[in-house]
């Protein structure tokens, strides 16, 4: 089967995708709302805490960090997605990302937000957050260019504001055809103003091509920097269990591999809700959830090398950390860390489950379990089993506060994810006229050389 | 701000810490501490919560993990199947250790917590932005986080007890990370006097609030690099070098037989502090 | 004598390609193959640009001097910022310490290089553009516009040129 019909007529792919913009299916309607329910949960946890303090979440001495920074870093680490797909595979020409990578992007987007979020939820002072900001001030006093969680805060922004520059950049050829087509109204007003006169001149599409190209090429290091500085926050700290050089690859990993699996969760909502099913095809969809399955290999390696090492190692207190985790009072979830994430892909290996819809959608919701669970394991039980044995004579779980915010979070991320899908074409038309217009050009070609090969095999 | 600045001072901001051919002048802080004097009697950490307006949490937060006792006794007991597994608990008072290389100061965002020239880990509490980064990082854990706003709960100060709050300390409210500073209020105000004076502190003139309840002079607290004062002796006595993170005594065959030792030395913070061990009874 | 401008749509690449070919090619009077015609088109195509002919892009140059100006102004701020008023150690290390310079400086560099292609990137291909007088919301959708600008005499001669290859439409401006 072709990833996308060739005959496809590029006045369909318009239609199609516009429509989406006001006729989604009732579930649309169903899921924004759930998603702004599960929001107030969170706000009001977050009233709460903001108001009384941090000592509502559970948090001690020593167990200082808990779900919120689990969370932040899975946030960013399901931001990864998007970039990978839109600048990534385009450098590769694996041009089966286009009718995808409109939202890959966008949940980049609105990861990173969301990410943001946890960061306030996490700070004990957070009207002072913009102590964080170097600027100028009459004191000379800058923010510690030292500590990793600045870096994060720079990291972060840069990668924030350069994914939502690149995600509009790319949409600026879809906002004229939106311009173009729509009723008038709010909608034709803010379309003609963000399509910035787009009309498709030759000018406008060689600039065009060369800006997305090196923006492209700017989103993968730093993609993979993000993610690395992430890590660093544990990397560069002295505490068993963090102090891993393999761990800036291994979070960058598992940010692939949540992201993926997002993107097959996304996927099959989206595909469902707004109709795509000829853009979204299943073809496309089994190529995404192989590349799923290699990431997660490559995850479950590192994460297998970071258990090796250890063991090997005389770091004692690193060694008394690992034993704790697969027997102490986090084992249960150590256990389903490891299981979600290293043997739960194995599914994705029979070619039966690849297009198997409802199969791939719990799948790949375990996976994001897995790696949240990854997350959460990596920051609570070095707190737990840490250097200082007069730490050791409690336990700790976080409160239901923080769990309210860590359930509001994915509120919020499919509210601003949803309301994005209804304003801007979460398929990219003009990407999808390309591939269609190049694979016909192809199999025209192949045809008059008498080379058709039977099942045309995917991207050229 | 200028550039000028930078390319003045270039080899010394280029210098790493603690290294000997920039020794600290003319103060540097330490303490030493003799667990074999030490009782477990707690005076110390009562001490220091009057100084310091260090609050009372209660006992259901106490239990749960979140006191506020910059300094606290530690006690440890050994599983080797007694009758009474209580009895023959080992004590081990234990602060902010003022690290010269300290995990905690690299890492807080803001650079809420920096090394003073007088060799004192500093904690400024208007620039803590609450990330506890720097708890995280140590290994003592000896850095504690105002989970609530303890200056408005009731029963922290009762009635009476807001009388003995000390004026010469500010008072934190939530969201802000603290810790033992060696009673640098105390220090401070004699580093100037003797400056005023026009000359140094002499050993003596300042005590630490834990130093000054001590009943049995467990705690020395003085100037390292004061050849006259005691912990100067005292860490020299030990062969403890604040800037070595191991030591050389360590290395010799059969032991030394002095019970000096800096709690983990290997991880290189180089802590201030030195214990002395207690002498066991297998020892004699 | 005045320049009025033409909108002729058609089907697909290979007939706008035709179009642009006689245009050049037949040097009409009063039209300026290079500067008076503009294609425009759903989707971005190479071939365009080849029978076009080569235009330089000079977005990278943007690009290039801003990621690396960005950099190493940022490297230097940081370093000055750190050295400046409270020095203070900081766990031992060196008050200007290289490891964490670098990491912020790669990533401005980054910050630096993406904002100034975007900035390259509008004032290179002309945006906010003022819309053209003549537009069709088919070349949007699935075909290509050929836009010329020419004085009113030729303006026959074109049309007919446009009617030869099959123009599915042809605009014109109204008479001023």
């Amino acid at each position: 089967m072709k990833d996308i019909r060739e005959d496809i007529a590029w006045a369909q792919i318009n239609k199609d995708v516009l429509k989406s913009l006001e006729n989604p299916r009732k579930l649309y309607w169903v899921i924004l709302f759930v998603a702004i329910a599960m929001v107030g949960v969170a706000a009001g946890c977050e009233i709460y805490q903001y108001n009384t303090g941090l000592g509502v979440g559970n948090f001690d001495n020593p167990h200082v960090w808990g779900l919120y920074i689990a969370s932040f870093i899975f946030w960013i680490g399901m931001s990864h997605s998007g970039t990978l797909l839109s600048a990534i595979l385009h450098l590769m020409h694996a041009d089966w990302r286009k009718p995808i990578y409109r939202f890959a992007e966008a949940m980049t987007t609105f990861s990173l937000m969301t990410a943001g979020l946890f960061v306030a939820v996490h700070l004990g002072r957070v009207w002072q957050v913009y102590f964080a900001i170097p600027y100028p001030n009459m004191r000379q006093v800058w923010p510690n260019f030292q500590s990793p969680l600045l870096w994060d805060a720079m990291a972060i922004f840069t990668y924030l504001s350069s994914s939502i520059l690149f995600l509009y950049v790319g949409m600026i050829p879809d906002l004229a055809i939106c311009r173009d087509n729509m009723n008038p109204g709010w909608r034709r007003k803010l379309y003609t103003a963000l399509a910035l006169g787009w009309e498709g001149t030759d000018r406008q599409w060689r600039n065009f091509r060369m800006t997305y190209l090196t923006i492209a090429c700017f989103l993968i290091p730093l993609a993979v920097s993000v993610h690395s500085i992430v890590a660093s926050d544990f990397a560069m700290s002295q505490q068993p269990g963090w102090h891993i050089t393999s761990f800036p690859p291994y979070f960058v990993a598992g940010a692939l591999y949540s992201g993926c699996a997002a993107i097959i969760t996304l996927f099959v909502i989206l595909r469902y809700v707004f109709k795509f099913e000829e853009y979204m095809t299943l073809p496309i969809l089994k190529k995404i959830v192989r590349l799923t399955f290699a990431i997660s290999m490559v995850w479950t390696y590192l994460n297998l090398v970071e258990y090796a090492t250890v063991w090997y190692g005389h770091d004692m207190a690193a060694k008394h950390l690992l034993i704790e985790k697969a027997t102490g009072t986090y084992a249960p979830f150590w256990w389903m860390m490891n299981f979600c994430g290293s043997v739960v892909p194995f599914i994705m290996f029979f070619k039966r489950f690849q297009t198997n819809i409802p199969v791939l959608f719990s799948v790949s919701l375990l996976l994001n379990l897995g790696m949240w669970l990854e997350r959460w394991m990596i920051v609570a039980p070095t707190f737990a089993d840490g250097y200082y044995p007069w730490t050791w004579d409690h336990d700790q779980w976080p409160s239901l506060v923080q769990w309210g915010i860590v359930f509001g979070s994915f509120g919020w991320f499919t509210m601003l994810f949803m309301i994005f899908c209804k304003i801007f074409p979460s398929v990219s038309m003009y990407e999808v006229k390309e591939m269609v217009y190049h694979r016909s050009q192809a199999t025209k070609k192949l045809e008059a050389t008498g080379k058709f090969a039977a099942a045309g095999k995917g991207a050229h | 701000m200028s550039i000028s600045t930078l390319f003045e001072n270039y080899s010394e901001f280029r210098h790493f810490h603690p290294v000997d051919d920039m020794p600290h002048n003319p103060y540097k802080w330490a303490m030493a501490i003799d667990l074999d004097a030490c009782s477990g009697c707690n005076a110390c950490s009562v001490a220091c919560y009057a100084e310091n307006n260090l609050p009372v949490v209660g006992r259901e937060k106490f239990a749960h993990g979140q006191a506020m006792h910059w300094m606290r006794i530690e006690r440890y007991w050994d599983e080797d199947g007694r009758d009474f597994p209580d009895q023959g608990a080992r004590y081990l008072p234990m602060m902010c250790q003022q690290c010269e290389a300290a995990p905690c100061e690299t890492v807080c965002p803001v650079g809420a917590t920096n090394h003073t020239p007088d060799g004192v880990n500093s904690q400024i509490y208007n620039r803590c932005i609450g990330s506890r980064y720097c708890s995280a990082n140590c290994p003592y854990k000896v850095r504690y986080f105002n989970w609530y706003d303890y200056p408005t709960t009731d029963n922290v100060w009762p009635a009476e007890m807001n009388m003995q709050l000390n004026p010469d300390v500010t008072v934190r409210g939530k969201g802000v990370m603290e810790k033992c500073t060696f009673c640098i209020q105390r220090f401070k105000v004699a580093e100037n006097d003797a400056k005023t004076q026009g000359r140094l502190v002499r050993d003596g003139d300042v005590q630490t609030a834990c130093q000054q309840a001590c009943p049995t002079n467990a705690i020395t607290f003085g100037n390292l690099v004061d050849p006259e004062s005691r912990v100067h002796k005292q860490w020299q006595a030990q062969q403890v070098d604040l800037a070595k993170d191991a030591q050389v005594k360590d290395q010799e065959e059969g032991g030394n037989g002095l019970r000096g030792y800096r709690i983990y030395e290997q991880l290189r913070p180089y802590p201030s502090v030195m214990y002395m061990e207690r002498v066991r009874e297998s020892a004699i | 004598m005045s320049k009025r401008h033409l909108l002729a749509l058609f089907t697909d690449f290979d007939a706008a390609e035709k179009v642009v070919t006689e245009l050049r090619n037949l040097g009409i009077k009063g039209f300026n193959a290079e500067k008076d015609m503009i294609v425009k088109s759903p989707i971005e195509h190479p071939e365009v640009e080849e029978f076009l002919g080569d235009r330089p892009v000079r977005v990278q140059w943007f690009t290039l001097f801003g990621a690396v100006g960005m950099g190493a102004l940022m490297f230097l701020l940081i370093s000055a910022a750190q050295g400046n008023f409270f020095a203070q150690m900081k766990g031992g290390k060196p008050i200007v310490p290289f490891p964490p310079n670098f990491v912020l400086t790669y990533e401005m560099f980054i910050l630096g290089g993406v904002y100034i292609t975007v900035l390259g990137f509008l004032i290179c291909a002309g945006l906010p553009a003022r819309r053209s007088p003549l537009y069709s919301a088919k070349v949007s959708e699935d075909q290509i516009g050929i836009l010329v600008q020419a004085d009113e005499s030729a303006s026959g001669t074109l049309k007919s040129i446009f009617t030869k290859h099959q123009a599915l439409e042809i605009q014109e401006e109204a008479g001023k």
